[in-house]
């Protein structure tokens, strides 16, 4: 099928770009256009005005602050894979961005549209769960901050109302190293999209008992999930494997998959317990040996 | 004893020295291809062009009630909208002329567009050819179409069953046949062992990168002619039966292919543009979505394959009996030929005097089957050789040890008693496979390391009672350069290049100097389909010969001109020398001085033999040997001109708690008889390896109740680059095969043996078989649970 008919506009500022959100019926913004163009070309997205993004420079780059690391909306994952903020101070996106679809994909594709299409096996949401970032919403009416645990709220469904715009990812720079690990599981090697996934962020004291946790997962529920109970089995106890192993399991447990034609309920249940397990094991690798 | 995988030397064997022959030159379509210059289907516009598009069943069986068009054809900017109305007697031409084991059945030719009834998701109903593509497309939502969904068959099995709905014929079963060789119960008896196993492949979906794609017009002198992707030009008559014209009135123009392996076999998008130029008088373009790329042509055979075995302890085997079950979709196409080569081939590359095998293809309302690369042979591949392997643990015996004492030699016979008249060097393969992979990658806890192999043989030529044929003409012209005109349609594979290649070498020029003209079919000869790896055994040959006849007009002018006989005159690098023969006087001293290695340049004896009348071109045909048929009950035959024999060995590492399987190494060893140009034969085993690679692991096209479940390349997952490493190729050269220079084919054979390859390897792994393909992490899992305290046996290699 071709596209369907649409009216492109192309705002020069943001300003241009919400106005436009907040009076035109069935407006959507497009960046990359990885998903969404795919999507209106089967018919499953019809949106009648696609607002580009494009020329957005306030929506582009990483801006390192002293507390935060600040990335445009409009930030291609190959952007982020090369940028050594990212590298340095939130490591475990760099780590989700090196297994995001394939070469040719990451140059086109942005954090924000990955943020903002909801999709339960996103790559981007487990790692900014971890991470404890917020999604910058802006419209006409101002602007909020969501933390990322509140954005996804079903398949395809956050909290952006149709006149807000994913402008910026928010991460806040811990004071203390955290140990992180990211893991996904898809059917190939690349341009796969993930049966399940799981991020991980500890922090652990010299003698190795875990103060922090963060546990998240992808593709195993309607929503990317930070998972409490797993966090739970390992805050404030010495870090061990029988304690990841409880994690581990906790996830498996709070996990709520679908069958479909890539994998059945059972695998996908079975596997995010393995990959829980694996991301703590490598996480706590030099403190368990 | 020595060490299993050490490979023997290989037979003394003699092949002349050639000087364009066996080298990696350039081919001569890479430069076009690489800068991004070469013109694919797709890319072809003409002015006031219309574009069209396909009305589809959205079901899998069901009754036309309504189908009204009238709205559609009403829009502005259509052009034109056809049904089955309007071509009451078009039929898809599948040509079965008492190859199926039964005489022909009526019925067999599946309609252009559907008028009754739909027997599949995906049948064509109606054509639309309007200004733009929207347009197009907005017409075929205002064609009102009701259906009525009727009772369909989903299994081969059901179809088969008193009382299933009726799909094709009166029974369903589109195509059977027999084979008895000895006497399978008293081979039975004999055996000490009797294993027998059940196997199961799926469908697969060709995913070529280019997507089927045509433009059609009628020319000044009222020709129909489609310029199209598609490995079978002689499809001009096909188009001209559809359209009851003549056969001369139709022609069909190919461009490069951007990948066929069998899915442009079978006419595609031609009768459609033909009907719709003719019928507006317009040229008309239509090109397949990659969705409808997938629901409009053929896939590759689902079978259930059971192999029962009786072997003696020594490993040999005494009796096999094979029955075989394909599912042949909505319409027969080439269902019969593929349900033959799978059973000719289905005891494998072994030596079995008592065989019975039993195969059946039947109708069910899914995708239509028909080519795909290997065309039934890598179905029987995958169960012979992971029968094999599970005949091997069953005696404690090397699986390299069991198929030794059992491999097919020269002047043995198969199944059908043909005899293998060509080097049969299938432990030759295996062993230097196995080599291959070097040292044992060692276990980590969670993944366990395994290694397979799998041998194959695999025919190349089509079957005999074809009558195959191929035709070339090659020409110099008077600066020495070389013409070919070849109706070959180079499907990437580079056919186009094989054929200069051995026309530069017959007429003593580099590559560079040769052209070639190909795939039209008006102007250029006929050479037959680029299927059944079959254009460098056919077209190679009709090269071969009619190169030979232009050199021969050379030698004898230069001859002459350089006061010789014939028989001392050399043709290299574009010159005519004098060499010196046995019990010749002869030198290279007394040649002209003009040629600049002492040689006389071609180009002045060309233009001699010009001024002298001697023909500087020549048309000329090659015949495949010709037979009538396997008997109907024994199945007693010769089927194919020759086979290629080899083996394909890979290391896996199975992820015991995630189903993952990742190949560490790969080494595949074919005797491709003489490697024309060995870079493209590597490209060939390369490619070949990967997509049979992606068989094993990841590819299958799901149906469920006759409904697409991988409707795009989101669910229907190929390998990409990054999923296997390289597979090595070792090409072995007996040069004994029945092509040119003593040439084999490979295009198919190169995708035969990764699958059971990757099974076998698997089963080593977890010492647990996976019955079926594709071997998918959940099925791997399950084995590898299986196969916790299952002790693992020790192998050489």
């Amino acid at each position: 099928m071709t596209l369907p008919k649409f009216d492109l506009l192309q705002p020069s500022t943001l300003g241009e770009a919400l106005e436009i959100l907040s009076t035109t019926q069935n407006a959507q913004p497009i960046a990359g256009g990885t998903a969404l163009l795919v999507e209106m070309r089967g018919r499953k997205a019809e949106p009648g005005v696609l607002v580009d993004l494009g020329r957005l420079g306030d929506l582009h780059g990483v801006a390192p602050a002293a507390n935060e690391l600040v990335i445009g909306a409009t930030t291609t994952i190959a952007e982020l894979l090369k940028n050594p903020h990212v590298t340095e101070r939130a490591s475990i996106l760099r780590d989700a961005c090196s297994t995001f679809a394939s070469p040719l994909v990451r140059n086109r594709a942005t954090i924000g549209g990955n943020v903002a299409q909801g999709s339960p096996a996103g790559d981007m949401a487990p790692a900014l769960l971890v991470l404890d970032a917020s999604i910058e919403l802006r419209s006409v009416r101002g602007k909020r901050l969501v933390r990322a645990v509140d954005f996804w709220k079903g398949p395809r469904k956050t909290t952006r109302k149709s006149d807000e715009m994913v402008v910026s990812i928010r991460i806040p720079l811990s004071q203390t190293p955290w140990l992180s690990s990211w893991k996904k599981l898809g059917l190939r090697k690349a341009d796969a999209i993930s049966v399940a996934s799981a991020a991980v962020r500890l922090s652990l004291t010299a003698d190795g008992k875990c103060e922090g946790a963060r546990v998240a997962v992808g593709a195993v529920a309607p929503t990317p999930l930070r998972l409490a109970k797993s966090e739970n089995a390992l805050v404030g106890k010495p870090i061990s494997r029988e304690a990841i192993a409880q994690a581990a399991a906790a996830a498996a447990a709070s996990s709520v998959p679908i069958n479909d034609v890539r994998a059945s309920v059972d695998y996908r249940r079975r596997v995010v317990e393995v990959l829980v397990r694996r991301a703590l094991m490598e996480a706590a690798w030099e403190v368990l040996t | 004893m020595t060490d299993p995988v050490t490979p023997k030397t290989l037979p003394p064997h003699h092949l002349p020295p050639l000087k364009q022959i066996g080298k990696p030159l350039r081919r001569v379509d890479a430069l076009g291809k690489a800068v991004g210059a070469t013109q694919y289907a797709a890319d072809f516009t003409m002015p006031g062009m219309l574009h069209a598009k396909v009305l589809r069943s959205p079901i899998a069986s069901g009754k036309i009630v309504r189908l009204d068009v009238a709205r559609a054809r009403a829009l502005s900017g259509v052009a034109c909208v056809l049904t089955g109305a309007d071509l009451p007697d078009a039929k898809l031409g599948t040509d079965m002329p008492g190859q199926s084991g039964r005489a022909a059945r009526t019925g067999s030719d599946a309609p252009v567009l559907a008028t009754d009834v739909v027997r599949f998701h995906g049948e064509p109903i109606a054509l639309v050819a309007a200004e733009t593509l929207e347009i197009a497309e907005a017409a075929l939502q205002l064609i009102d179409l009701q259906l009525e969904p009727t009772p369909g068959v989903f299994c081969p099995e059901q179809g088969l069953m008193p009382g299933a709905p009726n799909v094709f014929g009166t029974d369903n079963a589109v195509a059977s046949y027999k084979i008895r060789k000895g006497d399978v119960e008293k081979g039975m008896a004999q055996a000490d062992l009797v294993i027998e196993n059940t196997f199961f492949v799926p469908f697969v979906e060709h995913a070529y990168l280019e997507p089927e794609a045509g433009v059609a017009w009628v020319d000044e002198q009222g020709t129909i002619t489609i310029r199209v992707c598609t490995q079978v030009i002689e499809h001009f008559r096909t188009v001209a039966k559809a359209l009851g014209v003549p056969q001369n009135k139709v022609r069909v123009m190919g461009t490069m292919v951007g990948g066929g392996f069998g899915g442009k076999e079978d006419v595609t998008v031609e009768i459609f543009l033909a009907l719709l130029a003719r019928a507006t008088r317009r040229p008309v373009k239509l090109v397949y979505t990659r969705e409808e790329s997938f629901l409009a042509t053929s896939k590759r055979h689902p079978f259930k394959i059971t192999h029962k075995t009786g072997v003696k302890r020594t490993g040999r085997i005494t009796a096999a009996e094979i029955t075989m079950l394909a599912d042949s979709g909505a319409y027969p196409y080439l269902t019969p030929y593929v349900l033959l080569y799978a059973t000719g081939m289905a005891a494998g590359p072994y030596k079995i005097d008592n065989v019975k095998i039993d195969s059946v293809a039947a109708a069910t309302n899914q995708p239509f089957t028909s080519a795909f690369r290997g065309f039934g042979g890598p179905q029987a591949a995958f169960a012979y050789e992971s029968q094999m392997d599970e005949v091997a643990k069953a005696l404690l015996m090397d699986p390299l040890e069991l198929r030794r004492v059992n491999y097919l030699k020269t002047g043995d016979t198969t199944v059908t008693g043909q005899a293998i008249r060509s080097a049969a060097w299938s432990e030759e393969c295996a062993t230097r496979a196995l080599a291959a992979l070097g040292e044992k990658t060692p276990d980590t806890p969670d993944r366990k390391v395994g290694r397979g192999f799998a041998s194959y043989f695999q025919s190349y030529g089509r079957i005999m009672w074809f009558h195959d044929t191929s035709r070339a003409w090659v020409g110099m012209e008077l600066d020495g350069t070389v013409i070919v005109r070849c109706g070959v349609p180079d499907i990437g594979a580079g056919q186009s290049n094989s054929l200069c290649q051995i026309a530069a070498e017959v007429l003593g020029v580099p590559l560079e100097r040769v052209s070639i003209y190909s795939t039209d079919s008006a102007l250029t000869p006929l050479a037959g389909t680029s299927t059944a790896t079959r254009q460098l055994y056919m077209s190679g040959n009709a090269v071969l010969q009619a190169a030979g006849v232009v050199r021969a007009s050379l030698v004898k002018k230069a001859a002459e001109m350089l006061g010789v006989s014939p028989e001392d005159v050399d043709l290299a690098d574009g010159e005519a020398s004098v060499v010196r023969s046995p019990g010749s006087g002869a030198a290279r001293a007394s040649s002209s001085p003009s040629g600049l290695g002492g040689g006389m340049p071609l180009a002045d004896v060309a233009a001699r033999c010009a001024s002298s009348g001697l023909p500087l071109a020549h048309l000329a045909q090659f015949n495949a040997p010709f037979t009538e048929g396997l008997d109907p009950e024994t199945g007693r035959g010769d089927i194919w001109p020759d086979f290629t024999f080899g083996a394909q060995a890979v290391e896996v590492a199975v992820d015991t708690e995630t189903g993952e399987v990742e190949i560490l190494k790969s080494a595949a060893c074919h005797d491709v008889g003489r490697a024309i140009n060995p870079a493209a034969a590597r490209g060939q085993i390369a490619g070949g390896s990967h997509q049979g690679l992606g068989y094993a692991l990841m590819e299958e096209y799901v149906v469920k109740d006759g409904m697409t479940q991988t409707p795009s390349l989101s669910e229907y997952l190929i390998p990409t680059a990054v999923d296997f490493p390289s597979t090595e190729a070792i090409l072995l050269e007996s040069g004994t095969g029945v092509g040119p220079f003593g040439a084999k084919g490979i295009g198919e054979p190169s995708l035969t043996p990764a699958a059971p390859a990757v099974a076998n390897a698997i089963a080593d792994a977890l010492g647990v078989r996976i019955f079926s393909l594709p071997l998918t992490r959940e099925k791997v899992l399950a084995a590898a649970d299986a196969g916790k305290n299952v002790v693992k046996p020790d192998r050489h290699w």
